[in-house]
């Protein structure tokens, strides 16, 4: 079996997989978006000049793997549908999903494989062409085939942009940052506190996330000064504590005093000191002030709003999917032209050897702190549509997992590169927040209706099976498995940047044999 | 042009340089030799301001080299091809000699001086995409000579720029100080190999734990019986 084949059968077995975990119209959405993968497999496989040619080679692995996604569908409807107890679609959907699903893969396969017999930049631009029709159409298409994706994708897209932020400080700059949720957290607190009843302020949206980051980054200098003189592991533990105590200080700002020091304390304490009593008049700025409500949460959040749309509601995830992508857009310019320009060298020089960056002329200080400070900021973004979007924040939010998913996601994509990280952010964001709770329903319905009648017989046995059946439980054992996997198989991240790939893999560029005479 | 005034270092309590003193003048190649653990590469560590000297002064003309922190230090024509090479290894050849320039701006003299040290070490250009991490230790002293010289500096700082080399790429190294001298860079070369640093340098410093024992022109130091037995290997 040759590779495209084994490619075509690899993409068709995931669509099924998508296929029988939701059922209906998933078939259809998961027949395109595999078209898609196998065209662009294919063409970048293809030497064919001619746009017949080329489909002509290709089409065999896209008839067996549309071949393999439409047996896969019509088992999914004819018996695993009764087993796990869903109402099986009726024969005249059934024939028009699958349908659909083989149309738009056949359309987009071919479509993808026939690009490449254009110019390299004619068919890069029709792939981005094809990306942001993907993008475009998505919620309308979920929201058309009744799937609800969307508001999960939102969150999935939420964690890229955190994954995006913390790549700066880890892939560019080098600096193991472990409490990265800290940054999201303030992020998110900003906008609280800004835009709620909670201190009846009600800051506009669009005003509150640019504060936001600006917070967040300014934080990102504080945590950045203390952790200088520190590399690695120290480091990696002195983030850990931030990380640690922000969401701790959030619970806890719930009596809040500011008061002027010199007359409260300072002189009192002096004139106790001499055993003289003092009576002097203490200035209060603040007396007891509710920051952030602690336990209970800062809700109900402000929303965005824009003219024509009217305030984002959340029962319409539509308004909230493009602002997400909006943002999602800006961060990935910024941070382009931020790793091609002089700060984003002095960035990897810093990474590779702090002295030697120093006797460039680098300021190593200077360089550390703007790292820090730049993925704080993205955070920020993050916490503020995050507090908009769920209109409601509590400090567990924000705890050390949160730090820890996100800076897997980086591992995963592949560290320093910025289309690994998103590629990372959404595949494991969809898997947690998407697949998990799909295949506990598929597993739970499996159970109900198919396995314990079964063994009704062993009363035992049938309480185990039943308690243990969840996926959600395996959650995390899940995610370190497939880290352990990653690591072991693919080091460098799934795309990863062209530096990690020499470092880990070897590129092509062997070390060479010692100069010999001749050559001087 | 670069005078070190009664220089002493520290490495916590170890004094490591007891007072040092020397002159490099404009436009010479002066050599600082000594055996394993004199000083050396300390004395060029505490010039670049990577180690801070607890007492004495540094300057460059009048500048107070001593003052400034490392990455300063750098912007001031002082550039370093530093012991064991520390070259960007993830980095390409190119990568590597553009961050050598880092401190200026002016792009076409950048691109003048890329076209220089191309021409002076050939190798390099062939291997121009390469990581410097994959390079060989000759290729890799040159990328870090190279470096140094992407910073057009007005003083270039050597450190054993022979270490480890096949005799044959030794020589090869040496003849290019010798051209990059010739173009106008002052040298302040530090060397083990005592016999081929003094056969190009014009004058010489000899160090012992930390003090300077001896300082003359090459020529004189080469005859001196105490250099011929102690470094030089005649008996």
């Amino acid at each position: 079996m040759n590779e495209k084949m084994k490619r075509g059968i690899i993409i068709a077995l995931v669509a099924g997989f998508v296929t029988l975990l939701f059922g209906g119209w998933a078939v259809s959405v998961a027949g395109a978006i595999a078209g898609m993968g196998l065209g662009f497999f294919l063409g970048g496989k293809n030497t064919e000049k001619t746009i017949a040619a080329a489909i002509k080679a290709a089409l065999g692995p896209i008839a067996v793997s549309a071949g393999l996604i439409l047996v896969i569908s019509l088992l999914d409807d004819l018996v695993v549908a009764t087993a796990i107890g869903k109402t099986p679609n009726d024969p005249l959907t059934m024939i028009e999903v699958n349908l659909v699903a083989i149309i738009s893969f056949f359309a987009f396969a071919c479509l993808l494989t026939a690009t490449s017999t254009l110019s390299e930049k004619k068919q890069r631009n029709a792939q981005i062409i094809l990306l942001i029709f993907v993008i475009i159409s998505f919620p309308f298409v979920d929201n058309f085939t009744g799937l609800r994706w969307t508001p999960q994708i939102i969150f999935a897209l939420i964690f890229t942009i955190l994954a995006l932020g913390l790549n700066i400080v880890v892939g560019f700059a080098g600096l193991l940052d472990l409490g990265y949720a800290a940054f999201f957290a303030i992020g998110a607190y900003t906008t609280g506190i800004l835009s709620s009843p909670q201190h009846g302020i009600f800051l506009n949206f669009w005003l509150v996330i640019w504060i936001a980051a600006a917070v967040a980054g300014t934080f990102g200098l504080i945590l950045g000064a203390p952790t200088l003189p520190l590399r690695g592991d120290y480091l990696a533990i002195v983030t850990l504590g931030f990380g640690e105590i922000v969401p701790v200080l959030f619970k806890n700002l719930i009596k809040v005093t500011i008061q002027e020091p010199f007359t409260c304390w300072i002189i009192p304490a002096i004139t106790k000191l001499f055993g003289a009593s003092s009576s002097l008049a203490c200035i209060t700025f603040i007396k007891d002030v509710d920051l952030t409500a602690g336990e209970k949460g800062i809700n109900p959040i402000g929303r965005p709003w824009l003219p024509f749309i009217g305030e984002f509601q959340s029962d319409n995830p539509i308004p909230w999917y493009f602002l997400i992508i909006a943002i999602i857009l800006m961060s990935v310019f910024i941070i382009r032209r931020l790793r091609d320009s002089r700060l984003g060298r002095a960035w990897m020089a810093v990474r590779e050897d702090e002295l030697a960056a120093s006797q460039m002329g680098i300021d190593p200080v200077r360089t550390k702190l703007l790292a820090f400070a730049m993925g704080a900021m993205f955070s920020g973004f993050a916490g503020a549509f995050y507090g908009a979007y769920i209109r409601a924040i509590f400090p567990s939010v924000f705890d050390f997992s949160v730090s820890i998913i996100v800076l897997c996601m980086v591992i995963l994509g592949g560290l320093g590169n910025i289309n690994g990280v998103i590629v990372g952010g959404l595949v494991i964001m969809s898997a947690d927040r998407l697949f998990l709770p799909a295949l506990k329903d598929f597993l739970a319905g499996l159970l109900k209706n198919t396995i314990l009648p079964a063994l009704a017989g062993n009363p035992t046995l049938k309480a185990a099976v039943e308690q243990n059946a969840n996926p959600i439980l395996y959650r995390f054992l899940l995610f370190g498995l497939t880290l352990v996997i990653m690591m072991a198989v693919r080091p460098q991240g799934l795309i990863p940047s062209a530096q990690r790939k020499a470092e880990l893999v070897g590129d092509e560029n062997e070390p060479t044999e010692p100069l010999t005479a001749t050559e001087g | 042009m670069l005078e070190l005034k009664d220089v002493h270092t520290y490495y916590g309590n170890i004094h490591a340089l007891k007072g040092i003193s020397l002159k490099v003048n404009d436009g010479e190649i002066v050599t600082l030799i000594g055996s394993n653990g004199a000083g050396k590469t300390t004395t060029l560590r505490t010039i670049q301001g990577l180690l801070k000297p607890r007492s004495g002064s540094i300057k460059l003309d009048d500048l107070e080299l001593h003052k400034l922190p490392s990455h300063q230090v750098a912007t001031h024509g002082i550039a370093q091809s530093p012991e064991g090479r520390m070259i960007f290894p993830r980095m390409s050849v190119m990568e590597n000699l553009e961050m050598g320039a880092y401190a200026r701006s002016d792009k076409d003299g950048i691109g003048k001086d890329l076209d220089r040290v191309l021409t002076l070490f050939p190798r390099l250009r062939e291997r121009i995409k390469q990581k410097g991490g994959t390079l060989s230790g000759g290729e890799q002293q040159m990328l870090a000579m190279a470096r140094a010289l992407m910073a057009r500096p007005r003083i270039l700082l050597l450190d054993e720029p022979s270490m480890g080399l096949a005799p044959i790429l030794v020589d090869l190294i040496f003849e290019t100080i010798v051209s990059i001298n010739k173009e106008g860079t002052t040298i302040l070369l530090v060397e083990q190999n005592a016999l081929m640093a003094l056969s190009i340098a014009n004058r010489g410093y000899v160090l012992q734990t930390g003090e300077i024992i001896l300082s003359d022109t090459s020529d004189n130091l080469r005859n001196n019986d105490e250099v011929q037995k102690s470094y030089l290997g005649v008996v």
